[in-house]
């Protein structure tokens, strides 16, 4: 039975849920019946945030009891961050009806969490920087021209490549546009038909992976 | 081989990586110490947006801005959607942001700050409406074409849908005249795909540099009516309200940094060939 509930199941509800969007989609326009599923699947998103809250925090309630070493520290500094960010947030909504307007709560994101995520964010600058330097090498004609059509586009996009030479944005659109575009498209539409594909595969029972089994189990 | 046995030109193709960091961290110092300032042209992407926006929204029009992006795509997207916001002001729509991503609600709250001049004389619930936080996710983007209110019962603060006066009629992406997407990742996709093709609604990008390569062949056919790529973008468009800000000033970093990428990538070549003669 709870191999029956695995699978079979799971294969149905897939395919009602497809054909009932499909119609929707194709022939109706909006259906009371998508319409509801819908507010289901936004619904157990939701669900599955507060899910994910607890697994992560259960994982690393495990590292502490564990005393994993070299985590278990980490561990206890996530479980602090997070009750206090979800206290001080929830006091905030319950007194005030907007998280933002509790000052402790304000403050943890508007400094650290703001600073820590733009620096983040802005490292990765000095690794493309490095990274251009050690890859971008004309071995070999293919490379050459990735090279050539590379140097045109960065220019492109920095008003100092029209100071330079104004022929620069001018060569580096015509790659964009003649090169990037189109290669661009084909990607798109190559991968819907491979969507598409995939689809027919899980609606058919034969993309196990979409069901969460485990190929070649 | 040791460091001292490498020729000159060895040595130019194998400079270590943290002198790149230095040499990048000092010099985009230089813009913000004395800030360099070239001419932009406007590309013809960010033209379409801002005409779209002009020739679309009518006074009382109701418009969607989609905060898909996390604040640490601020610099990049900040300006852009702020230039937008402005000229959606000055237009007379009325604004729904709602947003993707788990921190909107601090960059709703940015955007107020910096946007201030302009809300200060607009009405909350009458001329703007705050709706929060939904999953991300194609389903909850779908449901809200088809009724905002399954998704949203109340505004971000518990006002129920029905008593905000801007709310009134709105419920589904048939009363929305246009959706801007302020993004980070794919949710312009889910728009294109949910609004844009089966409701007609049109939709407009305002993405990070990335996303140019991936949202232009969209806005090539039509499917988007404009974009924004970038700081860039946000610098254009700030040219084309009329008001220079930060992402004109941030084209200064822009410029030494990716000028200071085409000399590394010309140094390594030149070290490159140089040593293979050899």
């Amino acid at each position: 039975m709870a191999e029956v509930l695995r699978r079979e199941v799971v294969y149905l509800i897939t395919a009602i849920v497809t054909v009932i969007m499909f119609i929707e989609f194709f022939f109706i326009g909006t259906w009371n019946v998508a319409e509801e599923l819908r507010t289901w699947a936004t619904i157990i998103a939701n669900i599955s945030l507060g899910l994910g809250a607890v697994r992560l925090l259960s994982e690393h309630a495990k590292n502490i009891q564990k005393r994993r070493a070299g985590v278990w520290p980490f561990s206890i500094w996530l479980w602090i961050i997070f009750l206090i960010t979800i206290l001080s947030g929830l006091a905030g909504y319950v007194t005030t009806h907007d998280a933002m307007k509790n000052p402790l709560y304000n403050w943890l994101f508007k400094w650290p969490y703001t600073s820590l995520g733009q620096t983040l964010y802005a490292i990765t600058g000095f690794y493309i920087f490095s990274a251009a330097y050690r890859a971008f090498r004309a071995r070999n004609i293919d490379a050459a021209l990735l090279l050539i059509a590379g140097c045109f586009v960065i220019l492109t996009n920095a008003p100092i490549g029209e100071v330079i030479w104004s022929g620069i944005p001018v060569i580096g659109r015509w790659f964009l546009d003649y090169g990037q575009v189109p290669a661009m498209r084909c990607f798109l539409i190559v991968a819907a038909f491979g969507m598409l594909a995939y689809g027919f595969r899980a609606l058919l029972g034969r993309e196990r992976g979409f069901y969460g089994e485990v190929v070649g189990e | 081989m040791s460091e001292e046995e490498l020729t000159f030109w060895e040595k130019l193709a194998r400079i270590d990586r943290r002198v790149f960091y230095w040499i990048l961290f000092i010099g985009l110092m230089i813009p913000f110490i004395r800030p360099i300032v070239f001419p932009i042209a406007i590309s013809p992407s960010t033209r379409d947006l801002y005409e779209g926006i002009k020739e679309m929204v009518e006074p009382g029009d109701v418009v969607v801005m989609n905060i898909a992006f996390g604040v640490s795509a601020w610099p990049e997207c900040m300006p852009a959607f702020c230039a937008c916001t402005k000229l959606l002001i000055k237009e007379g729509a009325k604004i729904i942001f709602w947003g993707a991503y788990y921190d909107v609600d601090m960059t709703y709250q940015e955007v107020l700050r910096r946007c201030e001049d302009y809300f200060k004389d607009l009405k909350y619930g009458e001329d703007y409406v705050y709706l929060g936080y939904y999953p991300y996710q194609e389903a909850a983007v779908a449901q809200l074409a088809a009724s905002i209110r399954s998704i949203f019962k109340t505004d971000n603060y518990g006002t129920p849908l029905d008593e905000i006066p801007m709310m009134k009629n709105v419920d589904k992406a048939t009363d929305i005249k246009l959706v801007l997407s302020g993004d980070t990742g794919d949710v312009c996709d889910y728009y294109i795909r949910q609004w844009r093709i089966p409701y007609g609604t049109p939709v407009a990008e305002i993405g990070i540099a990335m996303l140019g390569s991936s949202y232009m062949p969209f806005y090539k056919s039509g499917v988007l009516f404009g974009m924004s790529v970038g700081v860039r973008g946000g610098a254009e468009l700030e040219k084309l309200i009329g008001e220079p800000g930060e992402a004109t000033i941030r084209m200064g970093a822009i410029n030494i940094s990716h000028i200071l990428v085409v000399i590394a990538v010309i140094l390594a070549n030149i070290g490159y060939f140089a040593s293979r003669r050899k």
